[in-house]
């Protein structure tokens, strides 16, 4: 019970505010012309399987894609990596695909509770990814930057964008509202899911190769799926 | 919801009958108010909103409660709606008077409501759609935190700005019919 008088007023005003909008009901023309609309296109409709079970669909994907390519690519980068280097590089991208797979399937479903934002999922990969390699790789460069970073760039492209196409087939069912959040979802689980092959194909293990050309590659590819969201959401809307 | 899924026409209906009036009025509130112009844009946005639903209805989860899935597509719309206005609106010029609407015949607001009502129509966005989930369609804070994309603790704050703002301007004029009471 409200002891201040500003704080009962405020209660009663907002009841009975609210129970004066209860008394203002629809115009039954409205209701009949939704009801006609709808019900000429009524058909029986399959729901989305449960939670658990897309987020597996799109680990499954994910682990067998990863698999597949690592066994199909070189390995050299693995020969030359330390047991730290193999163990932590694995752990932040199993990592991030899980947290990936999750975020896209809970925004498959308008409404579903969004247990962790996506802003703290990209935080978490990307620190997670910077840190682990400005860490645990060594800090030099060899001469040939650019000519040794490139191939790796165009090689995650290679991977990330076809994968992004099958991440989206799976997800469109339910992901009718394409959104930069959307977007950046897809991407990310992609470019996960590129660099994980790649890390272990790449034989130039030092940290500023890895940073800008898996990480600056990855980080454009995010936020182009970013816009590339935000964009399909606008032209739909004009 | 699950009988419209299977392509039930009575529970079609049922829903349509049901979930319009306060899908309705959280669209007026959550525009311009409950005034002439908001229901008019209201009805509309009600309308597009119907046919999204509709086109989503195999995302909806019978395990899950309906109202948030509703409220999260009803959301989506209104903001496509609003960026939708807001570029030809750059380019419009204010007409004096707002055209008359099917609403005309409807009886407006009671006056000593009228206040309250603008009290509410002036509250930031964020804020006035969480207290017409929480107060006007009888949601949880659980509930507006699933159709709004957001945290129980995100909706809880912008609960109590609203409640704040609101009581600040009560405070003043319950300060000042004491001032002229004296």
């Amino acid at each position: 019970m409200p002891n201040n008088p500003v704080d009962a007023d405020l209660e009663r005003r907002l009841e009975t505010w609210a129970a004066s909008q209860s008394d203002a009901e629809l115009h039954p023309e409205i209701q009949r012309k939704v009801r006609d609309l709808l019900t000429s296109s009524l058909t029986p409709v399959k729901p989305l399987p449960s939670q658990s079970r897309l987020v597996l669909a799109f680990l499954a994907v994910f682990a067998a894609c990863a698999a597949g390519l690592i066994a199909i690519l070189d390995k050299a980068g693995f020969h030359l990596m330390t047991g730290a280097q193999i163990i932590w590089m694995t752990a932040i991208l199993t990592a991030g695909g899980i947290l990936f797979s999750f975020t896209l399937g809970w925004r498959m479903v308008p409404g579903s509770r969004q247990r962790l934002p996506l802003s703290f999922v990209l935080a978490l990969s990307g620190f997670g990814t910077i840190g682990g390699i400005a860490l645990l790789f060594p800090w030099r460069t060899s001469g040939a930057f650019f000519s040794e970073g490139l191939p790796c760039a165009v090689m995650e492209l290679m991977i990330a964008v076809p994968a992004t196409v099958a991440f989206w087939l799976l997800a469109r069912r339910g992901a009718l509202f394409a959104s930069a959040g959307l977007g950046a979802t897809l991407a990310g689980l992609s470019v996960l899911l590129a660099l994980t092959p790649l890390q272990f194909q790449c034989m130039f293990q030092q940290a500023p190769h890895l940073l800008v050309w898996h990480g600056g590659t990855a980080a454009i590819l995010i936020g182009s799926g970013a816009l590339m969201g935000a964009l399909r959401s606008h032209r739909r809307i004009s | 919801m699950t009988l419209y899924q299977r392509a039930d026409p009575a529970a079609l209906e049922e829903l349509v009958r049901r979930i319009s009036p306060p899908l309705l009025r959280y669209f007026a509130w959550s525009s311009q108010g409950w005034s002439q112009a908001g229901r008019n844009d209201a009805e509309d946005l009600l309308q597009d909103c119907w046919i999204r639903i509709h086109r989503a209805r195999h995302t909806y989860r019978s395990s899950e409660p309906v109202m948030p899935w509703i409220y999260a597509i009803a959301r989506h719309t209104r903001v496509e709606a609003y960026r939708k206005r807001r570029r030809p609106q750059a380019r419009e010029v204010l007409v004096a008077s707002v055209p008359e609407g099917r609403y005309q015949t409807l009886p407006e607001a009671p006056h000593q409501q009228d206040e309250f009502d603008r009290l509410i129509a002036s509250l930031p966005e964020a804020q006035r759609e969480v207290l017409v989930m929480l107060k006007v369609s009888g949601m949880s804070l659980e509930e507006v935190a699933k159709a709004t994309s957001s945290t129980v603790g995100a909706v809880k704050q912008k609960a109590h700005r609203a409640y704040a703002t609101l009581r600040r301007a009560l405070g003043g004029a319950v300060g000042k019919d004491r001032k002229n009471a004296e």
